[in-house]
């Protein structure tokens, strides 16, 4: 095999078809940013996840001298029903911590913000004594909420994943409608791929066909071709990958991450981690587009 | 050489055959002119011998291999044995003469120590030599011709297709390159030659298969061109 021979037909390539490998290199870069955005949405989702799962507790309200409710029909809850949903709490497999907060804990911790006019005309007996319940699988709630619910004294149970509920579905949205979108591009980039390569193979028919005729292999006469696509789609994918950090330094690191400081973010590192596939994913897509068109175009 | 038996091609948009039922045989060294109207079949005898085309029926054998049996990965191995020069000669316009013969053994990877050896050898036999770095568009139509020819002959093919190869130069350049392929022909070359060049052929008084509407109606040794247009 002569490299020199191979290398100058690509180099004669990338320049004959300048407009076209521009193209190829510009909806390659458009698809691998769509796509690493994809994967950071991805990526910070499980990030979001990860972050809030260690934080997710199941709250048992107990009944105070205020609560109505089937199980507060007794009025305040008593010492004997308090034992029971402790017990019935630190038996159950599910659990791995139990907290108890008394009325006047509860107090301490709302008024804690200071100058807070509520606060005022709030006394301890308003609020409620609760049992906060870490869990050993976060997933696994709902046997813990149906075993305290409907014991007699518990006013009702507050599980956290209804609220973060929402926000995992939005995100979970958004990771479905970025890949979508950067599989649409993928489709697109590797139309254009094909294309730019047909008429890559047309320029070229005189060459070609020579080549054909004096006996050089397939492999040898469609190298060039592939190898071209595969730079071109090198290029566009490391673009890409620029664009995905840009984005990420922008839009996570300047803006989110300082002014949301409650949650995890993902970091330069896991974009990072996802450079190997984005490009690994442009050059496969190029190299394999004109690898099928050349199979119609360039037959023995 | 070549051995075709009973071998007939139809082309899918045609009604009739291309070649109909064709049985002959080209031994090893021999110089044959395919001669015969235009459309009798003559290129397409070339094309199924380089297994550019498939026959519809009927068998081909090249070089001691059953094309029908070749699978198309060693088809290129098939042509690096067969040399072939046509009307139009098929240079590359950008390279130069060296690099245009040199082209045909870059493309199946022949050793640079190879090419700088062969080329200006083959470049001597046909007589270019010193015009080894000119561009074909600074050659006559004959000394583009040998160009085409060299580049066909480099690799020292079994079998030389020649597809007219006079039909685009004047009569005394004609003989000039005829003077080649002969020349080529006793190196032990097999040469087929479609041609319809009448004084050539009566000149070479070589074997001549006359073919008409696909059919063979004459081989004869020795023969001449035999009909008038
Ligand atoms: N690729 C093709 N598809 C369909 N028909 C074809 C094709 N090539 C040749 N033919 C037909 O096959 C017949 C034989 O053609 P061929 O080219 O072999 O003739 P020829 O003897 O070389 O003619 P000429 O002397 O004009 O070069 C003609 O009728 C031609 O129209
Ligand atoms: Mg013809």
């Amino acid at each position: 095999m002569r490299f020199q021979y191979v290398f100058s037909e690509i180099a004669n390539g990338l320049r004959r078809n300048l407009t076209m490998t521009v193209a190829v290199v510009i909806t390659v870069s458009i698809s691998i940013a769509l796509f690493g955005t994809g994967l950071l949405i991805r990526a910070q989702s499980e990030a979001t996840k990860g972050y809030w799962y260690d934080k997710v507790e199941i709250s048992v309200f107990m009944c105070n001298a205020y609560s109505v409710g089937a199980n507060c029909a007794g009025g305040e809850v008593t010492d004997v029903e308090r034992d029971t949903v402790r017990e019935t709490l630190e038996a159950h497999p599910e659990v791995s911590e139990v907290f108890h907060e008394t009325q006047e804990e509860a107090y301490e911790r709302f008024t804690e913000p200071l100058d807070d006019p509520v606060a005022e005309v709030i006394t301890p007996d308003q609020l409620q004594e609760a049992f906060r319940v870490a869990l050993v699988d976060p997933d696994e709630y709902d046997g813990v909420v149906s075993a305290v619910a409907g014991l007699p004294g518990v006013q009702n149970v507050h599980d956290q994943r209804e609220v973060l509920g929402p926000l995992f579905r939005l995100l979970s949205g958004f990771q479905v409608g970025a890949i979508v979108v950067a599989v649409i591009q993928v489709i697109a980039a590797a139309l254009l791929i094909a294309n730019t390569i047909r008429l890559a193979a047309f320029n070229r028919r005189r060459e070609t066909g020579i080549m054909r005729l004096v006996g050089a292999s397939n492999f040898y006469i469609q190298l060039p071709f592939i190898l071209e696509a595969a730079i071109a789609g090198l290029i566009g994918s490391i673009l890409g990958c620029v664009a995905v950090f840009a984005l990420h330094e922008v839009a996570v690191s300047r803006l989110l991450a300082p002014n949301f400081t409650f949650t995890a973010w993902v970091d330069r590192g896991d974009v990072w981690m996802m450079v190997p596939w984005l490009l690994l994913t442009g050059v496969i897509i190029s190299a394999f587009a004109s690898f099928i068109t050349l199979r119609r175009y360039l037959r023995v | 050489m070549i051995r075709f038996d009973n071998v007939t091609k139809v082309y899918p948009t045609q009604s009739g055959p291309a070649l109909e039922s064709l049985t002959m045989e080209v031994e090893r060294g021999e110089f044959l002119f395919l001669v015969g109207p235009s459309g009798s079949g003559k290129s397409t005898f070339l094309r199924l011998v380089l297994k550019e085309e498939r026959p519809t029926s009927g068998r081909i054998r090249v070089a001691g291999k059953d094309l029908h049996r070749l699978s198309n990965w060693k088809v290129p191995h098939l042509r690096r044995r067969i040399g072939t020069v046509f009307q139009d000669f098929r240079l590359l316009p950008n390279k130069t003469v060296f690099e245009n013969v040199a082209f045909a053994l870059q493309v199946i990877g022949k050793p640079r120590r190879q090419i700088a050896r062969d080329v200006p050898a083959v470049l001597d036999l046909v007589g270019l030599d010193g015009k080894q770095d000119r561009m074909p568009d600074q050659l006559s139509g004959g000394e583009q011709q040998r160009v085409a020819v060299a580049r066909a002959f480099v690799n020292r093919p079994l079998i030389l297709l020649a597809d007219e190869p006079t039909g685009n130069l004047d009569p005394a350049t004609s003989v000039g390159i005829m003077k080649l392929l002969d020349r080529i022909n006793r190196t032990g070359t097999t040469v087929v030659m479609a041609t319809h060049d009448q004084s050539i052929v009566d000149q070479m008084r070589k074997r001549v298969i006359q073919l008409e509407d696909g059919r063979l109606v004459r081989d004869q040794s020795r023969g001449v061109y035999g009909y008038t247009r």
